[in-house]
C-alpha cells in the first residue's frame, strides 16, 4: 500500500498535445467522462425509472382514449349520414398524431426543465460542483457536460413516446416522413428548454429558484408569447393599400373530391379585386410574429411538412396545420393576407415559401444561446464573483 | 518518485504554497483581510483559527477556486489565476464539505477523478485500487458512496484528493468525523506525504492532534495573520502544566513556598496549572514536589504547544 505514490506516472499535461485536433478530442473527452458520471448518477436512481414509467403510461393512455374517441366520432357519423355521402377522411393516424405530439411536446416542456435545472446549483449544494471545478475540466465543459446529460435523459422520455407516433403513422394518413421530422423537433426543442434550464441553473443560487425560474421561461414561451403576440398586434396597428372586392356571379357548385379525396379542380376566390388603391387600417401582424414564432407549439407545428393546397377548397385542416397556417400568415401580414391587398386576389391558403420555424427557432436558441453563456461566466474559477448566499465550497 | 519527476528540487525558495497580503470580500463581510502564509514543500502546516477567521477561504483561494481581492498566490511558483491548469495538476484539495456522488461506487469516483485530471488511461486501475488500499476502503470499494458513513466518507475525499499524486495537499478539517484509529493512520500519512517532499497544510481546530503532525502553524484570526511560528518556537514559549494531588493544600502550599505563580482551577478534581518555561523546569519541580511528600497523583502539559499559542492569542484578542 505504500508503493501508490511512487508508481504514479506523470499525469498528462492539459497542454500536452498542442494540436488543435488534440485539443478539441481533449475537450470532448472531457465533456465524454462528465456525461458518464452524469448518466451514472440519474440511471442509478429509481425516481428516474418511475417517471419514465409514467410518462409512458400516460402516453399510451392519451393515445388509447384518442383512437377511441376518434372510433366513436367515425361511428356516430356512419349513423346519420349516408355512407355514399360521406367524405373520406385523412385515417385515425392523423388526429391520434397529432395529440399524442401536442402531449409529447407540452409534457417535454414539464420534464425537461426539472431534469436540467439544478444541474449546477445542485451540485454547488452538495459540494460536487468544487471537486469538478478543481480539476482540469474548464467551465465551458462542465456546462456542456451538463446540458448533455439533462439532454440525453429528456431524450429517453422521448424515446419512449415515439412508439405512440408511429402508432399514428400506421393507422394512416402518414409518412415516416413526419415522425422522423417532429421527432427532430421535439428533441431539438428539449434541448433548448435542457439549455435554459441549464443556464439558469448556473446563474442561481437554489435549485428551487432556478427550476421555478425555467418553468416560468418554459411558460413564457408557451403562454407568455400568445399574449405578447395577441397584446402587441393591438399596438401595431397600420396601414394597407387595398382596393374594393367585389362579388362575381359564381354559381356555387359542391366540390366533389375525387377517390383520393383530392378535389377535383383549383377553385377561384368568389371575387374580383377593382377599383383605386385605397389605403385601409389593417393590423400589421408581421411586425410582431416574430413573438409568435418563440413559442415551441408553433416552432413544431410549423416546420412539419404537409401538402401544399393552395388552391384546393375542400380540405380537412388538422391541428398542427392550423397552427402552421395561422403563424404564417401572421408572419406574411396584411399585405399578403387582407382582402384585395395592392389590387391582388390573395388566397386563403398560404403557400409554404415562408415558414416561420427558423426565425422561431432562431430566437430561442438565441435565448439560450444567452443564458449559457451567462452561466458560464459565473462557473469561471478562479471566481471573482459568487452568487448571493452561495459559497464556492 | 513523483516529485523528482515534476522536475522539482526540494529547497528551493519558490516551492510550496505563499500567499502574500490576500485579501476577499464576500460583499461586504471582509472573510480574508490581510494574510500572509507559506507553507514550505516536505512540511506539514497547520492552519490554526477560531471559527470564521478565514481558513476555508483561504484555502479556497490556495486552490484556485476563489480569486483574491488583492495579494498574490503562488503555488510551486505558478499563479493559479493566469495557469491554473498547470497550478491544479499541483493541487490536491479536500473540501469541508463532503461532496460525494452518492450513487457512484468509491472506486467510480476514484476512476472519473482520475479521468477528469486527464490521467493515461493505463494506470488508472491500478492507482486507483493502491489508493483505495491506502485509505481502508479497499472492502468498500464498490459499494455505493451513500452507505459509507462519515468517517469513510472523509477518507473517500482524502483519496479523491491525492488522486493526480498532486505536490501540495490543501486539507480543510481532515480529521473531522474520524475515529482515533483514523486518526493516527491519517497523521501517520500525513506525515509520510510531507516526507515525499509535498507541501501539506492542515487546517484544524482539534490542536492537540496537530502538535503530532504539523512542523509548523500559522494562525489566523479575523482575516488576518496573527501569528506564524514553528514547533519548536511554539515549544520554546513555554507551557501550562497541570498538577493535582492527593492534597490540594499541601501542593499549594508547596508551590507558594517555591515563590511560583499558579492558578487553581476549578474543575471536576481540583488543579492548579502554571507556567513552566522548559521541560528541565518541569522536572526539577516534580522531584521536589515528590522529595516534599506532596502526593503527587498527576503532573502533565494542561495544553499542547500550539493550543497554548492559540489561548494566548485569545486572551490577546481586543
Amino acid at each position: 500500500m505504500s508503493d501508490v505514490t511512487e508508481t504514479m506516472p506523470g499525469p498528462a499535461g492539459p497542454q500536452g498535445a498542442t494540436g488543435g485536433w488534440n485539443a478539441v478530442v481533449g475537450y470532448l473527452g472531457g465533456i465524454r467522462d462528465l456525461v458518464v458520471l452524469e448518466m451514472k448518477q440519474r440511471l442509478r436512481s429509481r425516481g428516474w425509472y418511475i417517471m419514465v414509467g409514467i410518462w409512458f403510461f400516460v402516453v399510451a393512455m392519451v393515445t388509447w382514449l384518442t383512437w377511441l374517441a376518434w372510433n366513436a366520432s367515425m361511428e356516430a357519423r356512419r349513423s346519420t349520414i349516408p355512407p355514399s355521402a360521406l367524405a373520406p377522411q385523412d385515417g385515425a393516424g392523423s388526429m391520434i398524431f397529432e395529440v399524442v405530439l401536442a402531449f409529447v411536446l407540452l409534457f417535454a416542456l414539464l420534464v425537461a426543465p426539472a431534469l436540467s435545472a439544478n444541474a449546477i446549483n445542485g451540485d454547488r449544494a452538495g459540494g460536487t460542483l468544487a471537486i469538478l471545478q478543481i480539476t482540469l475540466l474548464t467551465p465551458g465543459q462542465i456546462l456542456w457536460g451538463k446540458f448533455c446529460a439533462g439532454w440525453l435523459a429528456a431524450l429517453a422520455f422521448l424515446a419512449t413516446s415515439a412508439p405512440f407516433l408511429v402508432f399514428g403513422m400506421f393507422q394512416g394518413g402518414l409518412t415516416p416522413g413526419h415522425v422522423v421530422v417532429s421527432l427532430l423537433m421535439l428533441a431539438v426543442e428539449l434541448a433548448v428548454v435542457c439549455g435554459i434550464g441549464v443556464g439558469i441553473s448556473a446563474l442561481a443560487g437554489r435549485p428551487l429558484f432556478s427550476i421555478v425560474v425555467t418553468y416560468l421561461v418554459v411558460a413564457a414561451l408557451v403562454v407568455g408569447s400568445l399574449i405578447s403576440f395577441a397584446l402587441g398586434a393591438q399596438l401595431a396597428q397600420g396601414t394597407v393599400l387595398a382596393n374594393t372586392p367585389v362579388g362575381r356571379p359564381l354559381s356555387y357548385v359542391p366540390v366533389q373530391p375525387d377517390q383520393q379525396g383530392q378535389p377535383t379542380e383549383a377553385v377561384q376566390p368568389g371575387y374580383t379585386c377593382e377599383g383605386p388603391l385605397v389605403e385601409h387600417s389593417a393590423v400589421r401582424t408581421d411586425r410582431v410574429a416574430w413573438m409568435l414564432a418563440l413559442n415551441p407549439y408553433v416552432v413544431v407545428a410549423d416546420a412539419i411538412p404537409y401538402p401544399d393546397r393552395s388552391g384546393s377548397a375542400f380540405y380537412s385542416v388538422g391541428m398542427i396545420e392550423g397552427i402552421s397556417q395561422g403563424a404564417r400568415s401572421a408572419l406574411a401580414g396584411p399585405d399578403h393576407t387582407f382582402t384585395c391587398a395592392n389590387g391582388v386576389q390573395q388566397p386563403q391558403y398560404l403557400k409554404q415559401s415562408t415558414p416561420l420555424w427558423p426565425l422561431g427557432l432562431g430566437l430561442q436558441v438565441l435565448l439560450t444561446g444567452l443564458l449559457m453563456w451567462l452561466g458560464w461566466r459565473s462557473l469561471r474559477t478562479p471566481a471573482s464573483r459568487l452568487a448571493n448566499g452561495t459559497r464556492i465550497a | 518518485m513523483s516529485i523528482a519527476e515534476s522536475s522539482i528540487v526540494p529547497g528551493s525558495g519558490a516551492l510550496g504554497v505563499s500567499a502574500e497580503g490576500v485579501a476577499r470580500r464576500f460583499g461586504t463581510v471582509h472573510a480574508v483581510e490581510h494574510i500572509d502564509f507559506h507553507a514550505p514543500a516536505g512540511k506539514v502546516t497547520a492552519l490554526i483559527g477560531p471559527n470564521g477567521a478565514g481558513k476555508t477561504t483561504l484555502l479556497l483561494m490556495l486552490a484556485s477556486l476563489l480569486r483574491p481581492d488583492s495579494g498574490t498566490i503562488r503555488i510551486n511558483g505558478l499563479d493559479p489565476l493566469r495557469d491554473s491548469a498547470a497550478a491544479r495538476l499541483q493541487i490536491g484539495w479536500m473540501p469541508d464539505t463532503l461532496g460525494v456522488w452518492e450513487s457512484l461506487t468509491a472506486r467510480e469516483i476514484l476512476v472519473q477523478m482520475a479521468r477528469f485530471y486527464r490521467l493515461p488511461k493505463a494506470g488508472i486501475v491500478h492507482r486507483v485500487s493502491g489508493l483505495l488500499e491506502l485509505v481502508r476502503l479497499d472492502g468498500l470499494a464498490d459499494q455505493p458512496a451513500r452507505v459509507l458513513s462519515r468517517g469513510q466518507q472523509q477518507r473517500l475525499s482524502l483519496a479523491r484528493a491525492l488522486i493526480h499524486d498532486p505536490s501540495v495537499l490543501l486539507l480543510d478539517e481532515p480529521a473531522s468525523g474520524l475515529d482515533p484509529g483514523s486518526r493516527v493512520e491519517l497523521r501517520t500519512l500525513l506525515r509520510r506525504l510531507a516526507g515525499e517532499g509535498k507541501a501539506v497544510v492542515v487546517s484544524s481546530h482539534v490542536l492537540s492532534e496537530l502538535d503530532e503532525i504539523a512542523d509548523g502553524a500559522v494562525f489566523v484570526s479575523q482575516g488576518r495573520t496573527v501569528k506564524q511560528q514553528t514547533l519548536e518556537e511554539a515549544a520554546l514559549q513555554g507551557r501550562r502544566y497541570a498538577i493535582t494531588a492527593l492534597d490540594n493544600a499541601a501542593l499549594t502550599a508547596k508551590l507558594s513556598e517555591l515563590g511560583l505563580e499558579y492558578r487553581v482551577e476549578a474543575g471536576r478534581r481540583p488543579s492548579v496549572t502554571l507556567l513552566l518555561t522548559h521541560d528541565d523546569g518541569a522536572a526539577a519541580l516534580l522531584g521536589e514536589l515528590v522529595r516534599s511528600g506532596v502526593g503527587v497523583v498527576s503532573f502533565a502539559p494542561a495544553a499542547g504547544a500550539l493550543e497554548e499559542t492559540y489561548m494566548n492569542l485569545d486572551t490577546e484578542r481586543p
